[in-house]
């Protein structure tokens, strides 16, 4: 088997094959509707459902445009919000849920602190960033998929499905009291 | 990050050469040795491939070490295409999917392969158990599985925040448990200890204990590629940052393995 290697990123075509079946890894029940749909001025990757009938938006940034992904994620989150409801009625077989939050995915190859701290800090629904890399195997070119916490609050994490931690809990089952959570969340010791 | 002196004592005291492949130390008799291997536990999630891939490089790490060194996990290599094959891998680190679905079954599982380990080997082992951590969190106490636990995080808070859960389950439902964290995901050695020292701190005040420190692991590029070939990073790449920490963490458990056996 030839060594595999941290391959470039492929051509969007193939980058959203390759994403297609492993966007399961982020969201749970994942069910892929579309691809490259044409939403805010710009094309979104992914449009899917979720396990619970939320739409679930995925967009690939570039490197050192990660700043820039958050902003678009979050004019197509509202793009898409404003037509859920028509989506559903049209396709009642894609099985959306009008009304429900659009869950909006980020993947990256990195995302720089400032990117993080302003996905946390955007209103509404939590944005769910994952590190995106591709390794060259000899076969093919396979994503490898990193979610980036947003622990903007234990009500977010929640929304989160569980994929806020990396061990599948959610923050219900860590049952920390409000002194444990925040001397943990104070970076600041650090 | 050495715990005390203990864990580095080892570099500046002669070592036995063994070369000869002579039997120079005699095979404890049978009576003395332990019944059952130590069992070391690993929170991981069945999507965590990172986690996996470090579970099952300290697993080949310690069979080179001289442990007989065994992973069970749950469910079948089927449902997780970059597990490693089951059976016998390299160095004879074994790998078996255990057919459970629940800790109390994973707990017969594991205490099994330890029985059968320390029966079939005199220089000791370890048996390394990934566990789903929803199964600790959710499931009936099983003690054999909290005696000795591994928590793997990054510096990111929702880790650690995960790795401070899991310690204070440990504690709270084990007898008396040895608790290691390795944080990984760092490029500085000053990142994984204020990492650590910011759990450790934050458990220190809120249980009363605090778990051991077993150093750090590095996540550099051989990581990935050891994950995707399912290869274990000692043997593809033994030169690599990722190879020499991995054997670090894993000649730290494997002391501990022994103390344990001893006691």
């Amino acid at each position: 088997m030839p060594d595999p290697r941290l391959a470039a990123a492929p051509p969007p075509e193939e980058r959203r094959r390759a994403l297609r079946s492993a966007l399961a890894t982020l969201v749970p029940g994942w069910q892929p509707l579309a691809q490259d749909v044409l939403g805010a001025d710009a094309r979104i990757d992914w449009v899917g459902r979720d396990g619970e009938g939320r739409c679930v938006i995925a967009l690939v940034g570039r490197a050192g445009h990660d700043l820039a992904l958050i902003a678009e994620g979050l004019a197509q989150r509202d793009w898409v919000a404003a037509r859920v409801s028509d989506w559903a009625q049209l396709a009642p077989q894609a099985g959306l849920r009008p009304g429900a939050d659009v869950v909006t995915v980020l993947l990256a190859p990195q995302f720089r602190p400032s990117a993080v701290a302003a996905a946390r800090a955007a209103a509404g629904p939590a944005l769910r960033l994952a590190v995106l890399r591709f390794i060259e195997n000899g076969t093919g070119v396979a994503p490898l998929i990193e979610p980036v916490a947003n622990p903007r609050d234990p009500a977010a994490l929640d929304r989160w499905d569980s994929a806020g931690f990396r061990s599948g809990l959610s923050a219900a089952d860590l049952d920390l009291t409000p002194e444990e959570h925040a001397e943990l969340e104070d970076r600041n010791e650090i | 990050m050495p715990r005390d002196l203990d864990d580095v004592l080892h570099f500046f005291l002669p070592v036995a050469d063994r070369s000869d492949g002579a039997a120079w130390v005699a095979e404890p008799p049978r009576e003395q040795r332990a019944v059952a291997l130590p069992i070391l536990t690993i929170p991981v999630a069945s999507r965590d491939v990172v986690r996996a891939a470090f579970a099952w490089n300290l697993t080949v790490e310690l069979a080179r070490l001289g442990a007989r060194a065994a992973l069970i996990a749950p469910g079948d290599a089927s449902t997780a295409p970059l597990w490693p094959e089951p059976g016998r891998g390299p160095l004879g680190a074994e790998v078996v999917y255990a057919p459970v679905r629940d800790i109390a079954a994973l707990g017969h599982a594991a205490f099994d392969a330890a029985v059968t380990g320390a029966a079939d080997a005199p220089e000791g082992g370890v048996v390394v158990v990934c566990v789903p951590p929803e199964w600790l969190m959710r499931g009936g106490p099983v003690r054999p599985m909290l005696r000795w636990v591994l928590l793997l995080a990054t510096p990111e808070t929702a880790d650690l925040r995960e790795v401070y859960a899991l310690a204070k389950l440990a504690y709270r439902r084990g007898s008396d448990p040895l608790v290691g964290v390795v944080i990984h995901g760092v490029r500085r050695l000053r990142d994984a200890e204020r990492a650590f020292a910011h759990v450790a701190g934050v458990a220190a005040r809120h249980i009363g204990r605090s778990p051991l420190s077993y150093g750090l692991l590095a996540d550099d590029l051989h990581v990935y590629r050891a994950i995707a070939s399912r290869r274990p990073i000692g043997l593809e790449h033994p030169q690599s940052r990722a190879a020499r920490a991995l054997r670090d963490v894993a000649r730290m458990l494997w002391d501990d393995a022994q103390k344990m056996a001893l006691a």
